[in-house]
């Protein structure tokens, strides 16, 4: 599904990533830990292909194909899609008017029918029950107005209405009472098949008591220092970062 | 147009017989006294950021009664479920104007009769000058005491021809005791150049409403410089709303006094500008008596090298206790080279008010753009949201739903235009 090859990416000038090797087959979930300012959401960006994010040698190649050179929206209708540790407030902007948009844009990709206004509220309410959220902030500008909470729910809502194979969660699990974080992880492990893939990045421990990653990635300083099972992550928990610093 | 264009064209309006002659006096009154100053230079504080130059490079002269318009296609400018008034270089057209029975519609003259001649009084700037001096047609709009009119009032004032004319029309609207009306007045012309130089005076008298509202849709080579007084009795709520998407410049000079109590007055308006149009606003805002609520909410979008200026002061005098007063300023800009001036000021004489003004100019959010294409919009649905999207709180204000499709097909024409 998803693979890097000896990724680095500069930030203004500044070396971030320094040779990222990555294989995330489909339906594995894999998780990336790290501590602040170890490239972990340099590593989701640079995926998603946000701008300034400079890929200097190296490949991602998604589905078997670079995507290096794709916009990105060319990359999220190819299958790739992050949930933002901060999603951005759209003011003015209609939150259903917005999610129909993107579904259409992916559906138009697919060659599908674009859903009516009516037809698209019937599916995304259905949706909206798994992520038990509140039909009214359909109505609001995106994510305006939204707690922290409401905000990812909103991004596991996307998730669900866009239908990735590939689905990048960058620090979910932060700001998130008990409850929005069961409610997030119930709808990862429910949406997670044999065809879909997970990317977990997080700096804590917490989110893996609710779901359970096939890997777990140590990132230092720009680079994986170590790669283990479910355990390896445990034993950050107890131990920290440091055992692992060179 | 240097100072003897102006004199010839002076000259013309005097030599008319058809115009009342008892009004020569002040018409040379204000003449003079243009003369004396000129026309505004960028040293003037209130002119810095306007660029006169295209009024010095072209020469117009004033209209003829047999300056014949062109075929004019009235659809496109056509409301939906409105009377439609035409005027049509300056020059009220009966057969074509629908005024409801309830509106007494008098030319200037017929009105200046009924008030004893008085003039009504301007700020005396450069153009108002010479619209006192130049002035050569207009009419006047009177709904009587408690009358509320239901469909909104359409005066399309539309310059046409071959020749490039200066207008100096003057509009009146009487709003009288516990009355009601939406006025849209539209500026639009078809081809050639035109100065169009007009005064509207609108008054509000006690407990009634004027809901206004001005599209000024000019073709390219048109400028317009528009001053409006606005008088406001106790218990009246005034509301405003100017569109702007053309015109070489448009400049527009609002002065607002609340002179009763217990008074509204909500002004806010959208400029989306091209090219190397201009559009500068200048609003006064004053609050002479208390308890009166007043705001200003005006947005722009600026592509090019278009440039945009918003002065919006308001003054709460010494005895407007109560007041409670907002004014905000947000503007885009698409492009590096366009430019905007904003300059919301309050001036606060009395103590118990509440006051409030911001502005904020800046481009697209890099950030919603990409938040936007991550989820597969490409990056012109994008942008095209995000600027629907900056507009849209100020769009849904205007309460006739006629009239706000007209606008938003307006502004999405502009969209399509200038998104790319």
């Amino acid at each position: 599904m998803l693979e890097i090859n000896n990724l680095h990416v500069e930030v203004e000038n500044k070396e971030i990533l320094s040779g990222i090797d990555l294989k995330v087959k489909a339906g594995e979930m894999h998780a990336i830990m790290g501590l602040n300012g170890s490239g972990k959401s340099t590593l989701s960006n640079a995926i998603t292909g946000r701008e300034n994010y400079n890929v200097t040698k190296g490949d991602i190649i998604f589905k078997d194909e670079s995507i290096l050179e794709m916009e990105p929206n060319e990359r999220a209708l190819a299958g790739i899609f992050m949930s933002f540790q901060y999603p951005t407030v759209i003011p003015g902007v209609n939150n259903t008017y917005f999610l129909r948009a993107a579904v259409n844009a992916k559906k138009k990709y697919r060659g599908e029918k674009e859903y009516d206004a009516a037809t698209f509220l019937k599916f995304v309410k259905s949706k909206l029950k798994e992520v038990e959220m509140d039909a009214k902030y359909l109505k609001r500008a995106v994510n305006e107005g939204f707690s922290g909470g409401e905000k990812k729910r909103n991004e596991m809502l996307q998730l669900l209405c866009l239908e990735p194979e590939l689905a990048i969660m960058d620090e979910t699990d932060s700001g998130l009472d008990i409850d929005a974080l069961k409610i997030i992880s119930k709808g990862i492990n429910k949406y997670k098949n044999s065809s879909r893939s997970f990317l977990v990045i997080t700096h804590y421990q917490r989110l893996l008591k609710y779901i359970e990653p096939d890997v777990v990635h140590v990132l230092i300083d720009g680079k994986i220092v170590k790669s283990g099972g479910k355990e390896l992550a445990l034993e950050l928990e107890e131990k920290g970062y440091s055992w692992l610093e060179s | 147009m240097n100072v003897s264009d102006y004199q010839n064209e002076f000259n013309k309006i005097i030599a008319r017989k058809y115009f009342p002659s008892r009004l020569n006096s002040t018409r040379q009154k204000a003449f003079s006294k243009f003369l004396d100053i000129g026309l505004p230079t960028k040293k003037w504080e209130d002119w810095r950021h306007t660029d006169l130059s295209f009024l010095n490079k072209n020469n117009f002269r004033i209209s003829e009664a047999n300056d014949a318009p062109e075929n004019i296609d009235f659809s496109k400018y056509k409301i939906k479920n409105t009377h439609t008034l035409v005027i049509i270089n300056g020059h009220y057209v009966e057969h074509l104007s629908d005024a409801p029975k309830e509106l007494k519609v008098l030319t200037n003259y017929e009105y200046l009769e009924q008030n004893d001649w008085k003039q009504k009084d301007k700020k005396d700037t450069p153009f108002d000058l010479l619209n006192t001096s130049l002035c050569d047609s207009g009419m006047s709009f009177i709904i009587e005491p408690d009358t509320d009119i239901d469909k909104p009032i359409h005066i399309l004032f539309i310059c046409s021809g071959s020749e490039n004319l200066i207008i100096s029309p003057q509009v009146n609207i009487d709003i009288n005791r516990s009355s009601s009306a939406t006025v849209i007045e539209q500026y639009a012309s078809e081809t050639s150049s035109f100065f169009q130089n007009n005064c509207v005076f609108a008054s509000v008298k006690e407990n009634a409403s004027l809901n206004h509202l001005r599209i000024f849709s000019n073709a390219n080579k048109t400028i317009n410089i528009s001053s409006s007084y606005i008088e406001q009795s106790e218990n009246s709520n005034y509301k405003y709303f100017q569109f702007v998407d053309s015109g070489a410049l448009q400049r527009s000079d609002i002065y607002n006094s609340l002179k009763g109590t217990n008074s509204t007055c909500f002004l806010s308006g959208l400029t989306l500008l091209d090219d190397d149009q201009q559009s500068a606003t200048y609003i006064t805002t004053d609050h002479i008596m208390p308890n009166c609520t007043s705001s200003q909410n005006f947005k722009s979008v600026l592509n090019n090298k278009s440039s945009g200026v918003f002065n919006g002061r308001t003054i709460v005098r010494e005895d407007s206790q109560k007041t409670n007063s907002k004014q905000s300023n947000k503007n885009l800009l698409l492009s590096d080279k366009a430019t905007m001036n904003s300059n919301p000021q309050l001036e606060i004489y009395a103590d118990d008010v509440k006051c409030a003004h911001g502005s904020t100019t800046g481009a697209l959010d890099n950030e919603a753009l990409f938040y936007m294409q991550s989820r597969g919009l490409d990056r012109e649905s994008a942008s095209s949201l995000l600027i629907r999207g900056f507009v849209i709180e100020l769009m849904e204000e205007i309460e006739n739903k006629d009239l706000r499709n007209y606008l938003f097909n307006k502004f999405d024409k502009w969209l399509i235009k200038n998104n790319k």
